[in-house]
């Protein structure tokens, strides 16, 4: 058609130079892309940019979508459901009065104290009334667990932060145990799973009346109610870990021991191995070189900045003769459990064994190490972490039910249902694990009258 | 130059013209498809190409790749989960929708919370006695239970659960304070009595399995401790059961259903309370009973709005009506806020931080701020949230504050979580504990 307004020879000129521009163009355009591919193209941006945008642009039609519900009442909506927390929470900057530590000295959890002892000796005979034993064999514990003062990432995160600080204050309450849940970030350069260190420094120095302080993660469950650590057992030592001598000793195996659940003595070796265990702590380049150090020292230990767990396998593998006689490496019961071993065996368990054992046969703690419930991203399967936070839950709770006649449908069930009945004589019914009035809780100190 | 043009547009156009005319017909039709074919073999090629490199630049795959299908199915099963286990359903229950609405209206009369027992009094010494090494009163201070709790499925939304740790938190730090053990309860006992009746069989059956606990303390899950210094003065109810606090004119004079709170209280562990847990039981039946029962409240009490029977108005209907029954053991506290409504409390927290100091509990310095009608656990409050959530962490932090003073820190900000030093770290922590410590004797300590 074309040909007859421009003539035969015109049109194929206009086509080849049509074929010539496309051509050119395809070829431009291929450029420009694996230019942008390699090495970005500035203002025109990158390919990461796009795919942000992209997703951006995606989400915002459901983000601009919510607030146009919640636009309806802006300040004053009543629905929890659509509200954005961090609207609310202020982060002020540095105060006036803040003591802050000077960043060019070397890093240290505090003046260097050398005689906690003596000190601590004299204040517990000024002070009668907050005795360190409170029966004999009986130290007073206080067990520290903490997690972010932040709502967690997973919406389901903080239930079961709530379930396993209930599961802590049930064991406590039979144990006669104190309990410390920090939200306190005491010292910022020692975050993550460092941040005990100032933590339990400073616990140690502002409870004298305490002997034991026991460190427990928030993941960690305990799930042997009727068990009791065996103190005196520990009375010549003043930290003790689940661990094994040959792993942490002989092999270096980063996971010898654990630093999920372990009792360290208030006294002035446990100020000394707590400054010898923080310098690989201080976030930023010390901790990212010391992970470098440990991941080739320590066996098994994949790439990482350095972790307090590694830095104490280090720490006692390379000086066991300053710190090696005064730590326990427990491996008699589980004082720390990994999950993974036990999960499964509950049925077994219920059906063949019985409370008061902490063992494989009943473990005492179940820890859910790898999980990360409050976080986006864990190292195991959502899935399985969850259930299975569920049923060693349910497991644990099952033997403080019983106290009051109750116990879970199944491990699996959040419903309980009555095993036994009401008795119009209540005080003549025991408990069948003894954990009502346990001989462990008993008060044996002077009782005043007044 | 203009010749050579003019031979230049000759040889052109010359070039031109045989190659229009002198092509053959036929020749051309090969020639053309041969060269379509190579237009769309480079048009393939270059296609191919650029699929390619884009795939492998900016992602734009019209497939989804291995990560993304990965992620996909790890956020659908998140999801799937999540909805499974805020749902209240169980794997192995049969819906027991029946069982419930087969309650009827004799079902209130037969309705209770366990067999009769008339001697608890007596049962109790006499345990007491033979259990000295489980005595009710230890150091001069009778022995407190706190009872609190929460439902056993995840709250509506992330914020609530966030707010039930926080509240257990600041529970523990009190208690770990002044001595007191805690019970939170995380399970229905009886399914006819659920929602705020939950209460009433787990504080009977925590007195009838402690003896040795003289008082038992229900605290709701959204009533903070703002007072970390304040202890309960025990010896001012000697002579009474239950304390609670409430105005008698609200009660008697105006019968107003909010004339006594219910979200804090304590209950004697003895007969009079098991007599009165009976009493006050018969309106909770979930069920047509509870119906009726609201509709009675409502008749009767001032303010109340129309809704099922609730544990405070049913009390308050039950201490009216039965006052000469009841009332001699009840004592109404005022002088301090056992239960302090937060609406008129937390705005004027700096003002308190400035003028007073801990240990008064009352408006100067609230014992107890209850966040009542906030509701963060379910998915509507009574108020804006924004009010709500900003005023719980104003609290929280303002009770943290007390706690952190010890440990020589204290909170940016009433809304900030986080902390800044107040204190240097010393070669003489004890010094400090004897100064900030708040166990020990306030002679020892200094008011600050």
């Amino acid at each position: 058609m074309l040909t007859r307004f421009l003539g035969a020879r015109r049109v194929r000129q206009i086509r080849r130079a049509f074929r010539h521009g496309a051509v050119t163009f395809l070829c431009l355009f291929l450029t420009v892309v694996v230019l942008r591919g390699t090495i970005g193209a500035g203002k025109f941006g990158t390919p990461q940019q796009d795919f942000d945008n992209l997703r951006h642009h995606l989400n915002s039609h459901r983000r601009v979508l919510e607030e146009q519900n919640s636009e309806k009442t802006t300040a004053t909506t009543n629905n929890y459901v659509t509200f954005d927390m961090s609207t609310i929470l202020v982060d002020e900057p540095l105060g006036k009065d803040e003591i802050t530590r000077d960043p060019n000295a070397p890093y240290t959890l505090g003046p260097k104290i050398t005689d906690w002892d003596q000190q601590r000796k004299r204040w517990l005979q000024q002070n009668p009334n907050f005795p360190n034993f409170i029966a004999p064999n009986k130290p007073r514990v206080l067990l520290v667990t903490g997690s972010s003062p932040k709502p967690c990432e997973n919406p389901v995160g903080d239930h079961y932060l709530l379930k396993s600080i209930k599961n802590k204050i049930d064991y406590c309450r039979v144990h006669a145990i104190e309990i410390f849940y920090n939200f306190a970030l005491f010292d910022a350069e020692m975050a993550g799973f460092w941040a005990k260190l100032p933590l339990i420094r400073k616990l140690l120095l502002s409870h004298p009346e305490v002997e034991i302080l026991w460190w427990m993660d928030s993941d960690a469950m305990f799930t042997d109610m009727a068990f009791e650590v065996p103190w005196e057992r520990y009375k010549d030592h003043n930290f003790v870990l689940h661990g094994w001598n040959e792993m942490v000793y002989d092999e270096k195996n980063w996971i010898g021991l654990n630093t999920g659940s372990f009792l360290l003595r208030n006294c002035q070796w446990a100020l000394d191995i707590l400054d010898s265990w923080a310098p690989m702590g201080p976030k930023g380049k010390i901790r990212d070189e010391a992970g470098k150090l440990l991941t080739r020292e320590l066996k098994n230990r994949p790439v990482f900045e350095a972790d307090d767990q590694s830095a104490m396998v280090y720490l006692l593998a390379t000086e066991r003769d300053k710190w090696g006689d005064k730590v326990y490496l427990e491996n008699a019961y589980y004082l720390h459990g990994y999950w993974g071993i036990l999960v499964d065996r509950y049925e077994e368990m219920i059906d063949n064994y019985h409370p008061g054992l902490g063992d494989h046969r009943w473990p005492l703690v179940t820890h859910f190490v790898g999980c990360k419930p409050c976080g986006k991203f864990g190292d195991y399967p959502v899935e399985r972490c969850l259930r299975q936070m569920d049923r060693a839950y349910n497991f644990g709770d099952n033997q403080i039910l019983q106290m009051y006649g109750f116990t879970h449908n199944s491990l699996a069930s959040k419903r309980v249902k009555r095993v036994r009945n009401e008795s119009s004589n209540p005080l003549g019914v025991k408990d069948e694990l003894g954990l009502l009035h346990p001989a462990f809780k008993a008060v044996r100190l002077p009782v005043s009258s007044s | 130059m203009g010749l050579d043009n003019l031979s230049a547009h000759k040889r052109t156009s010359a070039a031109a013209l045989p190659t229009t005319n002198a092509r053959p017909r036929s020749a051309p039709r090969g020639r053309q498809i041969q060269k379509t074919f190579n237009n769309i073999k480079i048009t393939i090629l270059c296609g191919f190409v650029t699929i390619l490199v884009l795939r492998g630049t900016i992602g734009v795959n019209l497939s989804s790749s291995d990560a993304d299908a990965v992620n996909q199915s790890i956020i659908e099963e998140t999801n799937r989960i999540l909805a499974e286990i805020r749902s209240d359903s169980d794997p192995d229950d049969p819906s027991d929708n029946d069982t419930t609405f087969s309650l009827n209206a004799t079902a209130a009369a037969t309705f209770s919370l366990g067999p009769k027992i008339s001697d608890w009094d007596q049962q109790r010494q006499q345990w007491l006695q033979q259990n000295p090494e489980y005595p009710n009163i230890v150091r001069g201070k009778a022995r407190i239970l706190l009872l609190t709790g929460s439902p056993p499925k995840p709250c509506d939304n992330p914020i609530g659960d966030h707010y039930l740790l926080k509240s257990i938190k600041n529970k523990i730090d009190y208690c770990r304070l002044h001595g007191i053990e805690i019970v939170y309860n995380l399970a229905h006992l009886d399914k006819e009595l659920a929602g705020y009746w939950a209460k009433l069989p787990m504080i009977r059956r925590l007195m009838l399995s402690h003896p040795e606990v003289e008082w038992i303390w229900w605290m709701d899950s959204d009533a903070f401790f703002t007072d970390m210094v304040f202890e309960l003065p025990l010896s001012k109810y000697d002579d009474y059961n239950l304390v609670l606090h409430g105005y008698p004119d609200l009660l008697f004079e105006q019968k107003s259903w909010i004339a006594v709170n219910t979200g804090s209280f304590l209950f004697r562990n003895c007969q009079w309370s098991l007599d009165l847990l009976d009493d006050w039981a018969p309106m909770g039946p979930k069920g047509p009973v509870r119906e009726e029962a609201g509709k009675v409240l409502t008749a009767n009490l001032k303010g109340r709005p129309a809704f099922e029977a609730d544990d405070q108005s049913a009390l308050i209907y039950l201490l009216l009506s039965k006052k000469e029954k009841w009332m001699d053991k009840v004592f109404l506290e005022n002088s301090y806020y056992l239960h302090g409504y937060w609406a008129g409390l937390v705005d004027r927290y700096e003002e308190m931080a400035e003028k007073y100091h801990p240990g008064l509990g009352d408006e100067r310095w609230p014992f107890v701020t209850h966040f009542v009608g906030c509701k963060p656990c379910g998915s509507y409050g009574d108020y804006p949230v924004e009010r709500c959530l900003s005023s719980m962490e104003r609290a929280f932090n303002f009770a943290d504050n007390q706690v952190l003073k010890l440990y020589g820190f204290q909170h940016r900000g009433l809304l900030s979580p986080k902390i800044k030093r107040i204190r240097n770290e010393t070669v003489t922590p004890l010094e400090y504990v004897d100064q900030f410590d708040i166990r020990r004797p306030s002679t020892v300590r200094s008011e600050s």
